[in-house]
């Protein structure tokens, strides 16, 4: 092990345009969609410049969105595919939540909540879209499949709401709680300590494979 | 349209107490159109249309005298034509008058997300505020009639406004001045009611239809236009006229139990995380490199 | 109307046939909607198809088109057999009592007496009361009676038998003539199944159900009646049915025939038939030598059972007539000179609408000013008038909008080069619309209802009085200055407007009422109208040339109160819609006619809760809500007849002597193009009176040649005639031309709605998309399924759909025959044969 590796190349610039992509639309869907979901909140329309105008690109960002998400399923499926190792890490969770990391098992390039956040994120992705097709056109659904315009808005909403309870989590664990998580997803890279703190498994495949500079 | 002296009951999307709410005596308003008279002369199709100023626009025809399939964003007011063989045998050319019923309990101001955008004034008319309009539709879906028509070029939905700008300074609505059968009448809910309820009366005891009655829907809390027809039982035969209209249970539960669940989560999850860092704080990584960062 | 608009609220029974009044006169229909509203009142409605009308009636019934004769005959036939006719009325108030004279022969066959088959008219001889006494009881004495006097004249004494059983009663032939007309035969004409049939007979004569003579029924009809060959008949035979059923005269009855146009009646009032002059006097003919000659023939003498009364008021038709000329030729009419009688067209022959183009086709018609009409459109049987204008000189035409007529040489067919041959030299005036002149409308009711113009015509547009008194006053000029046949009539025509070249219509309305030309005494009212007043009404007429009234019966409409016309009233005591203060009805401002036949024998109505007039014993005279409709001072002792202008004094059952052309009953007789014989006599299938042209474009077809579907046509509400297609409104209402087709036989053909068919008759075609309807069903008629189609009539070759290319830019009217009724001369558009296949 050579002491002049001082990086790990975690993100690829590709990853991270892709996540920023994703992350910024959510968040201007988040915002616009919170104005349209409580009166108490219209006015986060009216700083992001009036409800007619949020309205008008609400669908837009959300198509933005649910492309970066296809395009990471593309880019990530098999680090997104859950493994035995992430099955017994789940089960030793709690000692995640108290920061007891050292009482873990190891795991790869990516740990069970993350997965467990794509994948939230993807099928609340693909609700959305679906249901959001249906809210942005509902002229175009025929009076007697009028059923699907009443589903169309509680899946939206409710998916909406589920998206943003594991929002909540991500943008908390990798801001604040998780130090250099943040670091990463800007600058791609990450302290080979970091690395074998929170992903030895894949630390260790990188490791063995030829290490990467930056 | 909006217009001054008219009381505000409700309005959408709006946070907080409604201004000037129950400072007025002002009636209830309410159209009666007595279906059973109606001779499908589209007089209030054409009043309508002046009144709110739309252009004649081209129209294409379509196996039946009705005017076009459906309302338009600047169509409010159509007659629906019928031909119906009741199950009896008996053959009718049922002519109704659709338009917004101006539900006391409007699924359109319940599902809207734009503040004022939809108004629900203490007369009874439930009115849009094109001005306040953000376009998301979200009223077609809440509305159990079919009414709201939007217009993708203004991104603006319409919908007839009762004339609540000829209401408002003492007028009655365009279409009713023009009905030239006196199937159309105007006056506060409880003496339409009273009429509407001596006319089925007198055509269930004095004609063919034993089965006649007022529509006037509770499941949208009554109607402000109410409707007298020759079969209460079957609305639908008059041109999909709703048996039991209500605001749908998906908006009904979105932006009720739902909206406050959500807040209620949105906000336990803020609390949650929060919590957590002031009691776990945030995972370091130990350096076993002089020249790693902490 | 003999009642009026606001009158049908009265009624308890409404039975509309021949007419949509909820499609074409959807603002008059709130008056049967209000009586059904506020009286239970009852609807039945009888027509081809199934209307908007039919929505809102409580019996609808499918008929045949053209068979409304034998339906209305089956409804008499039913009132006679379950005795449910208003006997006192029917005894004293018509001629049910009065003797027929001997010969007269009912048409079993087809024909009445006197039926002359060279000329295809009638000597009505026979068709004359018998003269002299009560015959009650004495036996009819074999024989064919006296010869009659000729020219034959009514009986000033005529026979009677109160009690109604003389053989020759008029009862007892209506009652014969009738008994043909059973349930089972009304069916087979028909095509109305007979329970049906019997349902409608039972519910619209249940208002004398057990002697019962407070309620009222009305009947209400339109164009649907008129158009046929035997048009004028089945309006008498509702008249009949109103006069067994005691209807006649009373708030909430009569026979209400709806006018299509706002003005129809006042054109009519005002002459705008070939025959008439203004008020309904007669135009000379070529024996009416001279004014004597002239008000001989047309002043009947009153003819009634001796003991009655008649007030003949048209005996007073030389007091009109005189009226008429002075105020025709003014100071040129003088008692040397007949009151230059001889100025007066005298006709030879028919002149009505049919014959017109007839003669245009013909070559004889070199000119037309075609002012506010579509003749192509209107027909019938257009192709042959656009033929006859293409050999017509020259065609003025006045109108709002390019038509048809205007631009008859684009009708389809034509091509260029044939177009290049038509030498017809077009006039196109601006003319005004009716919303840019003042002026009146006579409406159904007979009210004269002035209007303002709303605003100045556009552009180079001119008022018509302008542009026809520019037309006269050139005219006149040629005269002064080329002489010419006969320059009188023209040079000395009565011109004294204010502005001679754009006379206003107070000044014209003013001249109509009429003045008096010196003072006029009425020594009963001991009252004196000055020479130059307008005169108060036309009882103040004179036959000796001190007054001028352009019609009489307008005679009232502006006095020196002002004018009546123009009166805004809303005060309605009686609460029976009288409105007395608003406008001013013909004749006298009374509201319904012969309303004297409200109240019994003793002056007392028949239902005091709609009391219109009575006979007041104190005042010794005729007093009430409505202006009585009656001699006013003629105790009701006296026994006067309440149809006062009728020389009988009574209602006609019985038509004698000139009345009607094709018989004194009404019988049923098939269309012209009919799918069979009829039933009734299949030797004599159509009314033979029944004018039919003969030129090479009018031509028949028959069920033979595959013309085997029936056809009728009509008005939307959507559209007025031929030129709301013009307008953007009614186009987006009802964008296209279209026809009606029962579901049925769309189904026989695999034909959906939307599909573009061809309608061909033996005259032309027509190209329309289908409306595949339900609200037309087949019909059994003599055993034949049989179909009925429908098309709405307001398209053509120009308009805002024909010039877009939309529509098959053909005219309705090109299906049409023109075979006229012999009494109206109203051509036949109701009724016709067709085929149809995909277009």
């Amino acid at each position: 092990m050579s002491a002049t590796i001082s990086r790990i190349l975690r993100y690829t610039l590709n990853e991270r345009i892709l996540h920023w992509v994703a992350g910024l639309t959510y968040v201007y869907q988040l915002l616009t969609g919170l104005a349209f979901y409580s009166p108490h909140l219209f006015w986060i329309a009216v700083l992001l410049g009036g409800g007619p105008t949020s309205r008008f690109w609400h669908p837009w960002a959300g198509l933005l969105f649910t492309v970066a998400l296809f395009w990471m399923l593309e880019v990530w499926r098999n680090d997104m595919r859950i493994t035995d190792a992430d099955r017994a890490w789940a089960k030793a969770m709690p000692h995640y939540i108290r920061n007891e990391d050292e009482d873990l098992p190891p795991i790869d390039r990516f740990n069970y909540g993350q997965k467990y956040f794509f994948w939230v994120m993807l099928w609340a992705g693909i609700i959305m879209l679906i249901s959001g097709l249906a809210l942005w056109f509902p002229e175009r659904i025929p009076w007697n499949l009028r059923y699907l315009r009443y589903l169309a808005i509680l899946l939206h909403v409710s998916a909406a709401l589920i998206s943003i309870g594991a929002f909540i989590i991500h943008v908390y664990m990798g801001t604040a709680m998780v130090r250099g998580g943040f670091t990463s997803i800007i600058r791609g890279e990450v302290t080979p300590a970091w690395a074998k703190m929170h992903h030895r498994l894949w630390y260790n495949r990188i490791m063995g494979a030829a290490p990467t500079r930056r | 349209m909006s217009n001054g002296p008219l009381e505000i009951k409700a309005i959408s999307g709006h946070a907080g107490p409604v201004p000037g709410r129950d400072t007025s005596r002002d009636y209830d308003v309410c159209k009666l159109v007595d279906v059973t008279t109606c001779i499908g002369c589209k007089a209030c199709e054409v009043a309508c249309l002046e009144w709110n100023g739309y252009p004649f626009r081209e129209t294409v025809f379509d196996n039946t005298y009705q005017t076009m399939p459906d309302l338009a964003w600047n169509y409010y007011n159509l007659i629906r034509f019928n031909e119906h063989t009741a199950s009896d045998g008996t053959f009718s050319w049922l002519m109704r008058k659709d338009q917004c019923m101006h539900c006391a309990d409007p699924g359109c101001l319940r599902a809207c997300p734009a503040d004022g955008a939809i108004v629900q004034y203490a007369n009874g008319i439930v009115d849009f505020q094109q001005e306040n309009c953000i376009g998301c539709q979200y009223c077609v879906t809440g509305c159990p009639f079919n009414i709201p028509k939007f217009n993708p070029e203004t991104k603006k939905v319409h919908k007839c406004t009762l004339c609540s700008d000829r209401v408002g300074v003492g007028l009655e609505p365009a279409c009713i001045k023009a009905c030239p059968t006196g199937c159309l009448h105007f006056g506060s809910k409880d003496d339409m009611k009273d009429l509407a309820g001596r006319r089925a009366q007198q055509l269930r005891e004095h004609t063919a239809h034993t089965n006649a009655g007022v529509y006037d829907p509770p499941g949208v809390g009554g109607t402000h236009v109410i409707y007298v027809l020759h079969d209460i039982s079957n609305p639908e035969a008059y041109g999909g006229l709703p048996a039991n209209p209500r605001v749908p249970w998906t908006v009904k539960l979105w932006k009720g139990p739902l909206k406050w669940l959500g807040n209620l989560a949105m906000f336990g999850g803020l609390l949650g995380v929060t919590l957590h860092y002031l009691r776990f704080g945030p995972k370091q990584v130990k350096e076993d490199h002089a020249e790693g960062k902490s | 109307m003999t009642n009026g608009w606001i009158d049908i609220k009265n009624t308890d029974m409404m039975l509309i046939m021949g007419g949509n009044p909820a499609e074409n006169h959807p603002c008059g229909f709130k008056w049967p909607i209000e009586a059904k509203r506020n009286r239970n009142a009852k609807m039945i409605v009888v027509d081809p198809r199934f209307t908007r009308t039919a929505a809102t009636a409580d019996l609808f019934v499918q008929l045949r088109t053209g068979t409304d004769i034998a339906f209305l005959g089956g409804l008499i036939r039913y009132v006679m057999e379950n005795n449910r006719i208003a006997k006192d009325y029917l005894v004293q108030y018509t001629n049910a009592a009065f003797i027929v004279r001997k010969g007269f022969k009912l048409p079993e066959d087809g024909l009445y007496s006197g039926f002359d088959a060279a000329t295809h008219t009638y000597d009505k001889a026979t068709w004359n009361y018998e003269e002299g006494g009560d015959l009650k009881g004495k036996p009819d004495t074999p024989g064919d009676g006296a010869p009659s006097a000729n020219p034959p004249a009514l009986p000033a004494d005529v026979a009677y038998d109160l009690t109604l059983e003389h053989p020759r009663t008029v009862f007892q032939l209506l009652r014969k003539h009738f008994s043909r007309y059973t349930p089972e035969m009304v069916e087979r004409i028909t095509g109305v199944p007979k329970d049906q049939f019997l349902k409608a007979a039972d519910l619209f004569t249940s208002i004398r159900k057990d002697g019962d003579t407070k309620k009222v029924g009305t009947i209400i009809y339109a164009v649907g009646w008129t158009q046929h060959s035997s048009g004028t008949q089945t309006i008498r035979t509702a008249a009949m049915l109103q006069l067994l059923l005691g209807n006649v005269g009373r708030a909430g009855g009569g026979v209400n025939a709806l006018r299509g146009h706002s003005n129809i009646q006042g054109a009519t009032d005002m002459a705008g038939v070939f025959d008439l002059l203004p008020g309904y006097l007669k135009v000379p003919t070529m024996a009416d030598v001279d004014l004597k000659t002239y008000l001989t023939r047309i002043t009947p003498k009153a003819a009634k059972p001796g003991p009655w009364n008649s007030f003949n008021y048209w005996s007073n038709t030389p007091k009109f007539a005189v009226s008429l000329l002075k105020a025709l030729y003014g100071e040129h009419a003088r008692k040397e000179n007949d009151w230059a009688f001889h100025y007066l067209p005298k006709i030879d022959r028919r002149y009505s609408w049919a014959e017109i183009w007839d003669d245009m086709y013909r070559g004889h018609v070199k000119g037309l000013l075609a002012f506010g009409m579509n003749g192509v459109a209107i027909g019938p049987n257009s192709s042959k008038n656009i033929d006859a204008l293409k050999k017509a000189d020259w065609l003025v035409v006045c109108e709002i909008y390019p038509d048809e007529t205007s631009e008859f040489w684009k009708s389809p067919g034509i091509t260029t080069d044939e177009m290049k041959q038509i030498q017809t030299t077009v006039y196109r005036l601006p003319g005004a619309g009716f919303a840019e002149k003042d002026g009146t409308f006579v409406n159904s009711a007979r009210w004269l209802q002035w209007k303002n113009a709303a605003l100045p015509p556009p552009g180079l547009a001119r008022l018509d009085q302008e542009i026809l008194a520019r037309i006269f006053l050139k005219v006149r000029e040629l005269y002064q200055k080329e002489g010419g046949k006969f320059p009188d009539p023209v040079l000395h025509a009565t011109w004294n407007y204010t502005d001679p070249h754009n006379p206003s219509l107070a000044e014209i309305a003013k001249e109509i009422n009429g003045r008096a030309l010196a003072d006029v005494t009425d020594p009963k009212l001991n009252q004196t109208i000055k020479a130059g007043q307008q005169l108060p009404g036309f009882a103040w007429l004179r036959d000796d040339g001190s007054t001028s009234s352009g019609n009489w019966i307008f005679c009232g409409s502006w006095t020196e109160a002002g004018a009546q016309i123009q009166r805004r009233g809303t005060e309605d005591p009686s609460g029976l819609g009288i409105y007395p203060n608003w406008a001013w009805s013909w004749p006298a401002n009374r509201r319904v006619l012969y309303n004297r036949a409200s109240c019994d024998l003793s002056g007392k109505p028949w239902d005091p809760d709609r009391a219109q007039v009575w006979w007041n014993e104190a005042q010794q005279k005729w007093v009430g809500n409505d202006v009585p409709d009656f001699k006013p001072d003629s105790p009701p002792k006296d026994h006067m007849g309440p149809f006062i202008m009728n020389p009988e004094g009574i209602g006609r059952l019985f038509v004698p002597l000139a009345g009607m052309a094709d018989g004194p009953f009404p019988e049923h007789y098939e269309p012209t193009e009919s799918p069979i014989d009829n039933p009734l006599h299949p030797q004599q299938t159509h009314n033979p009176l029944a004018k039919r042209f003969s030129t090479p474009l009018d031509k028949f077809g028959s069920p033979a040649e595959g013309y085997n579907i029936i056809c009728t046509t009509y008005r939307l509400t959507e559209h007025y005639h031929y030129w709301t297609k013009n307008n953007p409104m009614n186009v987006q209402l009802v964008p296209e031309p279209f026809v009606e087709i029962p579901a049925e036989l769309a189904d026989e053909m695999g034909l959906r709605g939307g599909e573009k068919i061809k309608v061909t008759s033996a005259r032309g075609h027509y190209l329309a998309k289908a409306m595949v309807t339900r609200r037309i069903k087949s019909m059994i008629v003599d055993g034949k399924k049989t179909y009925q189609i429908g098309i709405p009539i307001h398209w053509g070759y120009r308009g805002i759909a024909e010039d877009a290319g939309k529509t098959g830019l053909t005219t309705a009217n090109q299906l049409s025959p023109a075979v006229t009724d012999p009494n109206a001369y109203t051509p036949e558009f109701k009724g016709f044969l067709v085929k149809i296949e995909r277009a």
